[in-house]
């Protein structure tokens, strides 16, 4: 009796030995658990803050805008010596979105402070691609030509990434163009109209005339060389053969097409053009530090003064009305304002 | 951090104590193999641990700035804009703290499970673009995003990514190793 009283009582001393040592075990791995979450939690609410921070940036005034010749848009402080920072985009590249986003504000601002000369370059490399990706990137590039007649070209930069399409979806249409031309503060009537006739354009020729070059091209030249070829060069070659683009004339759909083919002879070597968006420090093709803010404000910070490539439109003009661009597509029919771009 | 009693009272013994009366008798009795395993699996579960956080690292490394990783997300289009954009900027920020905790040995088996996890949530993303025949990169290490059709390579993708669950795994099944702060903790010694 006394025996097994005894024994009872060692083996429940053992079971509550047994039991403490499973409760310091779970208190030891509460502790650990617990100081892991909190180490997460740390470096992701500080890596947000970091990483926000750059990506981030106010409105600031804007410097002046210069419409060139060619349709792209300079935008520097008045008299600036700084670095060109040359932006080729695509207004429906998700990617192109993506380094406005991050990087947009923090340009203007080093814009602003006279630190860099900013080349806006619209391009369509998305042109062939039909509808609804082919579209959307000649409408909106030809509504931001449009609003640059306005002077505000850069407002509407900004307005159309932010309102891009998802790849593949339909958007930009006519009206929210129209729209948004209001709301960055475009008043004059010939904007309307112009992104009309250009949007009728655009969609004629991803509609038609895309797959009817394409599909003629695709049997005399090949797939291969339809892909590297300039879309300038093929749009020759249609004409060339049968597939006549005089619809295109004198409109900013073309502008940008043209555009386009430029870069493709702008670059060569490791500084080639090969899709968008790329950004080129006088002329020298960045890398994927253009996507972060920081890194790039210390590239432009780094760099020598250059000058860019172009020819601002109101030199070219001789006439010289005050305002430049703007006035002058007011007054005209639509048809008319590039044709000074074409020289 | 406050850890500084627990250690001192969970180091003194008890532990060892538990651990000799559990392990001697057995490793006795037990094949060679199994001793031979038991002296090697603290190293295996190290290498284990370094290459994961190595990988986790990377891939964290590879994936800024954010408007890469962002732009990796949406390739995927399985989220609105907005979640794309939160998940593009915290992922490569959560990668590197699981490579800091594998690293550190810090709550190794929970952090090798949630390292498990993130990797079979990888593989159903990778399946599920494989599946609905989207044309991109998995954006796993740096840039994702679109690429031409019959340049993806979501096969090895995957198997690669199954590696790393084992590895994860192996971790999580045997979270002894040396050099970890689990060890002060008294944990897995």
């Amino acid at each position: 009796m006394g025996k097994a009283a005894r024994r009872e009582a060692r083996e429940r001393l053992k079971q509550q030995r047994l039991k403490e040592q499973q409760k310091a075990k779970r208190n030891r791995v509460l502790l650990v658990v617990g100081a892991a979450v909190v180490v997460v939690a740390l470096v992701v609410a500080v890596g947000y803050f970091v990483l926000m921070r750059d990506r981030g940036g106010g409105e600031v005034e804007l410097p002046p805008q210069a419409l060139q010749t060619d349709g792209s848009v300079v935008l520097a402080e008045d008299g600036a010596s700084a670095p060109v920072l040359e932006i080729y985009a695509d207004y429906q590249c998700p990617a192109c979105k993506q380094f406005e986003t991050a990087t947009g504000s923090a340009i203007q601002e080093m814009a602003a402070k006279g630190e860099v000369i900013v080349h806006y370059r619209p391009v369509s490399i998305f042109a062939l691609r039909g509808e609804p990706l082919g579209s959307n990137s000649l409408r909106g590039g030809a509504a931001a030509r449009a609003a640059a007649d306005a002077g505000k070209f850069v407002e509407y930069n900004d307005v159309l990434f932010e309102n891009q399409p998802a790849e593949g979806d339909p958007g930009f249409s006519p009206d929210e163009l129209k729209q948004w031309g209001e709301d960055v503060g475009i008043d004059d009537p010939a904007f309307a109209e112009r992104v009309d006739a250009e949007s009728e354009v655009a969609d004629r020729f991803a509609q038609d005339y895309a797959p009817e070059l394409l599909e003629k091209a695709q049997g005399e030249l090949g797939a291969d060389s339809i892909n590297t070829m300039p879309v300038t060069d093929l749009i020759a070659w249609g004409d060339e053969n049968g597939v006549d683009s005089s619809f295109l004339d004198d409109t900013y759909v073309l502008e940008i097409l043209e555009s386009t083919g430029a870069v493709n002879q702008r670059y060569d070597g490791e500084n080639a053009f090969a899709g968008t968006p790329s950004v080129y420090l006088n002329g020298a093709k960045m890398g994927n530090e253009m996507y972060s803010a920081s890194s790039l404000r210390s590239a432009v910070a780094e760099a020598e003064p250059g000058e860019p490539q172009s020819t601002p439109a109101e030199d070219a003009e001789d006439g010289g009305d005050g305002e430049g661009a703007g006035g002058d597509a007011g007054a005209s029919p639509s048809t008319s304002p590039s044709a000074d771009a074409k020289e | 951090m406050n850890t500084g009693p627990t250690e001192q009272n969970t180091a003194s013994g008890r532990p060892d104590g538990e651990a000799a009366a559990a392990t001697g008798p057995e490793d006795a009795a037990a094949p060679p193999w199994k001793a031979r395993w038991a002296a090697a699996q603290p190293w295996v579960t190290l290498v284990c641990r370094v290459a994961l956080a190595g990988i986790l690292g990377f891939a964290a490394y590879t994936k800024l700035p954010p408007a890469l990783s962002i732009q990796s997300v949406e390739a995927y289009q399985l989220f609105p804009a907005g979640v794309a954009e939160f998940i593009g900027i915290t992922l490569p920020l959560l990668e590197f703290a699981l490579a800091l905790l594998l690293l550190l040995g810090l709550a190794t088996r929970y952090v090798a499970a949630a390292t498990g996890l993130l990797m079979l949530a990888f593989i159903a993303g990778i399946a599920s673009a494989w599946a609905r025949g989207l044309n991109i990169d998995c954006g796993c290490f740096g840039t994702g995003g679109a690429v031409a059709p019959g340049e993806t390579a979501y096969g090895v993708d995957i198997a690669r990514d199954i590696g790393f669950v084992v590895l994860a795994g192996i971790v999580m099944l045997w979270p002894r190793s040396p050099l970890s702060l689990d060890r002060l903790a008294g944990l897995y010694r």
